[in-house]
């Protein structure tokens, strides 16, 4: 209590410590000039009085100084001091400032940044209230973790005694008609909690009501903001008023406040659509988000048992054949899910920055220690005057703490323009991208997010802490040496073996830390070359893509669409620079189906039973309509295309790629046999027909380029029952692709214009295949750049650092050295001498580095593609590297060395 | 004496500081001299100085160099407030005052004092 009473007196005269010295002054005046006159009034000498009293108070100064220490911490005022002299001195010698402060911005600035890219996405809280209480549901398919289909958003709904509250959701885009020009803009289709869920403020009108959210319900839309702005200029009447999305008005019901943002899509949405979820609606397909607000003291491992209870008891006896795989359904929390793989990227990045910093530190503590050195006199001197050794040791590491603290500042104005570098590199999300794990929302955020708190204080504790560790091992050996006796030794010593120990344990720090960064770096360069060196089954080249949403038009039945691609597709050939022109459901590397079918010829035997359905196996499902296989140039290995007489009338045709005819058809020809497609799926596959296997196709990477091949089924877009066309282009907008002759973007405007004209539909979301592509492995290459970067900086660091260590060992000991000489030294031994030092030490730092590299290696595994952890290729190039480095950094000084002339050695003190 | 309570002759150090004493004052007792001449009511520093040495008929003098770094330490310690007034010779001086805090330890010390006193009074008559 008495010691809190007294810190708090301090704590606050930290505050007016001009009042407190005015005050000592004024109340030592007041004593002073009431004993002048005591004197007076005891009748002396006027002229003497003053200088009567001076004598008798004694020292003044003292006095006063003693009363100010009662009220300082004395640590603060004496930290204070050093910080101030440590100013003076670092401005006295600026070259080593400077690079002592911007290696450490370097390695700051780099933790800086990446700090402020995890806390936007990883630990800023999501702005709902008790955001800690959402949960994402992620399905467990093998390992892969998948969004939701409409099934799982029922179990999910059903779950009352965990869940308070669910909610689905997914983009999508749409054509805005009636007046103006069609265009196309991005909705959020949401089943009715969504807004109440994620804490909507509606501005006019109300949220969706559950009748509103029934299969086939009503066309109703709430607007955003921005788009009743945009549209409507903020018109107070909009409701009730009608606005027209494909061909269908849609009632207003309501307008969602300005900025909201539920941060669940890329881009914030334009309109708000109920989602209208059929539960009975069982496709292979899981595109729905589905998110839930668990009830109030339910735990994530309550509501995962819960779960698995609920599919037990979904799956219980109608689960046969499907030994050995995995499903599972989890209710991840929101924020972590939301994360997705980017967790695992800001792990590794966060092991490279830290790493980046450890060798800036050790760099800098060379610098430090070297400079130690040549202030030698100057701290004996302030030993010998009586500063205690613990306060001068202090003061170099408050010293180096400064250093740090500026590198910081350095780094914090710095980190925006790095940030923006990371978010840059950082692909866009696709919203029709397989697997929700590579969409991260919030990383924008992360740009203008350096004044949050939370990045300025792990700035600040990042910047403290990194000075301290650099002014640790100098501290260390400046306290060693100074408890020897110092001022005696004027002349430098014979050999600097106390100093080199310290000097040796940087060598050794910062190549090892080096290498293990460059062997991470390493790896993820092969295994972007392996990316790219996949070959997808497809020409990427020379091809163009775009979207066009036909829902809701008179081109959603099996008719209409089969209208539309004969038509526009006329339209398309004759636009200059086409080559070749279809269309499709989906595009490889986006959005694939997956449908179980059964082998006619062999229909009673072999089947897997799940529910309702019986299946032989399940399939890759793509509507296309003739010449997709042209334009992506993927081979007809046997058999024939697709031509525009397989249409409706004509009998029901599929080509099956390779791998499906290679396992179902081993030892006979798929061609003589016929596949029957989605029984059981839903009620409107009973119509699709059974199917003549009329070609065979190369096989296609159409689910990821890392990802392994499975059989693929292709039908024709004219043979597709009403209703699976209805249900598919309500779930996606349908692709026209065209192959060209140059640059796929040149072809893009008279493309649109020719599809416009068509259908009156606007096209969007253009993209050349190869961008696609480069979008599917944009996470590979973020983490590779950076790691690269990382890496390259690493080993210049560390090659800097070693040679200038190395250095100035050589010229510590050039007295040495000349003695070496005179007594008859070849200058080769002297060279010998100091590589072999060097080189003994690189090696030293190189086997640790490497043990380092294996171990993280191990870690990385999971990011690896087409590489071992353990790739000695990878292994080998960077220890030689490093003994390349290490041997240039010990021979430049050491050739240095075998010029000292040893008269002038000699001289030199 | 009574059950655990221990005289001291010179008061245990207060955050590593040792005291300064004055030169005629019985080591430690300076602080408890200050108090209790507060006790009667505020004053300022020279008041203080004069009040103990009238008070001991000139046998006491507390100088300077003691009197207010010890004063500045008991209000670091909230024994004493301190505030600015005006003198009987109209002039601006900072008048110190007792606190709750103070009054106890003026008890205490003072007790202290007297069983220390009786203590040396005992072993000085015996002898």
């Amino acid at each position: 209590m008495q010691v809190l009473i007294e810190a708090w007196h301090r704590f606050l005269a930290l505050f007016r410590r001009r009042q407190l010295e005015q005050d000592i002054d004024d109340e030592l005046a007041f004593h002073l000039s009431m004993r002048e006159q005591e004197h007076l009034e005891a009748g002396s000498d006027p002229s003497e009085v003053a200088l009567a009293t001076r004598r008798e108070v004694g020292n003044v100064t003292l006095v006063k100084e003693q009363m100010r220490d009662r009220w300082i911490f004395r640590y603060v005022e004496e930290a204070a001091q050093d910080a101030r002299y440590a100013v003076r001195s670092l401005r006295r010698t600026p070259s080593f400032a400077i690079v002592a402060i911007v290696t450490l911005a370097l390695g700051l600035g780099a933790n800086t940044a990446l700090f402020s890219v995890a806390n936007a996405v990883l630990f800023k809280p999501l702005s709902v209230p008790e955001p800690e209480r959402l949960v994402r549901s992620v399905t467990d398919n093998n390992g892969v973790w998948m969004n939701s289909s409409p099934a799982t958003f029922k179990v999910w709904k059903d779950a009352g005694a965990i869940f308070e509250d669910v909610t689905a959701h997914r983009f999508d885009i749409v054509n805005l008609t009636g007046d103006g020009r069609p265009e196309q803009i991005g909705v959020a289709r949401v089943s009715e909690a969504f807004l109440r869920l994620f804490a909507a403020p509606v501005l006019r009108g109300r949220a969706f009501t559950p009748e509103e959210d029934r299969p086939n319900g009503p066309a109703v839309a709430i607007l955003s903001y921005s788009l009743w702005m945009r549209r409507f200029g903020g018109d107070e009447s909009v409701l009730g008023r009608r606005i027209v999305l494909g061909s269908v008005p849609h009632a207003i019901v309501g307008v969602v406040g300005r900025g909201f943002d539920s941060e669940q899509f890329q881009s914030l949405p334009d309109i708000w659509l109920p989602l209208q979820a059929d539960p009975e609606h069982v496709d292979g397909a899981s595109i729905y988000q589905v998110t839930a607000r668990l009830r109030r003291g339910v735990t994530y491992a309550q509501a995962d048992a819960h779960l698995r209870d609920a599919l037990d008891a979904l799956n219980s006896g109608a689960r046969t054949g499907r030994g050995g795989r995995r499903y599972a359904w989890i209710a991840r929390p929101l924020q972590d899910a939301m994360a997705g793989s980017f967790r695992a990227s800001v792990n590794l990045l966060a092991g490279a920055v830290a790493l980046l910093l450890l060798i800036a530190c050790a760099n800098v503590a060379g610098l430090v220690l070297v400079r130690a050195e040549v202030r030698k006199r100057e701290m004996a001197i302030r030993a010998a005057i009586g500063a205690g050794h613990g306060r001068i040791v202090r003061q170099l590491l408050i010293e180096s703490v400064v250093l740090s603290l500026i590198g910081g500042g350095a780094a914090i104005v710095m980190g925006p323009i790095i940030v923006r570098l990371f978010v840059g590199l950082y692909p866009g999300t696709n919203p029709f991208m397989i697997g929700a794990d590579e969409a991260v929302p919030r990383i924008a955020q992360a740009v203008g997010g350096m004044l949050d708190w939370r990045v300025l204080s792990f700035s600040l504790v990042v910047s403290v802490a990194a000075g301290l560790v650099t002014g640790l091992l100098p501290s260390l050996h400046v306290f060693r040496t100074l408890s020897h006796s110092t001022l005696q030794e004027t002349n430098a010593p014979i050999s600097g073996m106390r100093w080199l120990t310290g000097r040796a344990a940087l060598v050794i720090i910062e190549l090892s830390l080096a290498l293990v960064l460059v062997v991470a770096a390493g790896l993820l360069i092969r295994t972007s070359l392996a990316m790219r060196s996949v070959d997808p089954g497809f020409d990427s080249d020379h091809v163009l893509t775009m979207r066009m949403a036909v829902t809701g038009t008179k081109f959603e039945t099996r008719d209409g669409i089969a209208e539309l691609a004969r038509e526009g597709l006329t339209r398309v050939q004759t636009v200059p620079g086409v080559i070749r022109a279809s269309t499709t459901c989906c595009m490889p590397l986006e959005t694939v189906w997956q449908l179980p079918f059964v082998i006619a010829s062999r229909a009673g035997e072999g089947l897997i039973k799940t529910g309702a359905m019986s299946f032989h196996g399940m399939g890759g499902w793509t509507f296309v309509s003739p010449g997709y296989f042209d334009v992506f140039h993927i081979p007809i290995l046997r058999g024939r295309d697709f031509s525009l007489d397989d249409d409706a009338r004509a009998p029901g045709v599929a080509i099956i790629n390779e791998a499906m005819a290679r396992q179902y058809w081993p030892n006979s020809d798929p061609l003589h046999d016929r596949l029957i497609i989605g029984r059981g799926m839903r009620a409107a596959y009973a119509e699709d027909p059974i199917r003549q296997i009329v070609g065979i196709v190369g096989n296609v990477h159409d689910t990821g380029l890392t990802r392994n091949l499975r059989p693929a089924v292709y039908v024709p877009m004219a043979q597709v029952p009403d209703g699976v066309t209805i249900a598919n282009v309500k779930l996606l907008p349908i692709v026209w692709i065209a192959r060209t002759a140059a640059d796929p973007y040149t072809v893009s405007a008279p493309m649109e214009r020719a599809l416009e004209s068509t259908s009156g539909l606007p096209a969007g979301r253009v993209r050349a295949m190869r961008d696609v592509m480069s979008e599917s492995t944009a996470r590979h290459r973020f983490d590779m750049w950076l790691m690269t970067a990382f890496g390259v900086c690493a080993l210049m660091l560390s090659a800097v650092g070693v040679y200038g260590l190395i250095s100035y060992s050589v010229q510590q000991r050039t007295r040495e050295i000349g003695i070496r000489l005179a007594l008859g030294a070849a200058p080769g031994d002297v060279w010998r001498l100091i590589v072999r030092q060097a080189m003994s030490l690189a090696a030293l730092g190189i086997l640790i580095g490497v043990a380092g590299a294996l171990y993280l290696a191990r870690i990385m595994t999971s990011m690896l593609f087409g590489v071992r952890p353990h790739d000695p290729v990878i292994f080998t190039v960077v220890v030689l590297l490093f003994a390349v480095v290490a041997v240039f950094a010990g021979c430049v000084p050491a050739g240095r060395a075998t010029r000292i002339s040893p008269t002038t050695a000699l001289r030199c003190e | 004496m009574t059950g655990g309570a221990r005289a001291r002759i010179i008061p245990q150090s207060v955050m590593g500081e040792t005291r300064e004493i004055a030169g005629q004052l019985v080591p430690g007792t300076l602080d408890m001299l200050i108090l209790k001449t507060l006790n009667r009511g505020r004053q300022h520093g020279y008041g203080i100085a004069r009040l103990i040495q009238e008070t001991s008929r000139e046998v006491l003098k507390v100088e300077e160099s003691a009197l207010y770094p010890a004063l500045h330490r008991l209000e670091v310690r909230g024994m004493v407030r301190s505030q600015w007034g005006v003198s009987d010779n109209n002039r601006r001086a900072k008048y110190y005052q007792l606190t709750a805090l103070g009054r106890r330890e003026l008890e205490r010390e003072a007790e202290n004092w007297r069983l220390v006193a009786g203590a040396v009074a005992l072993v000085m008559r015996s002898l």
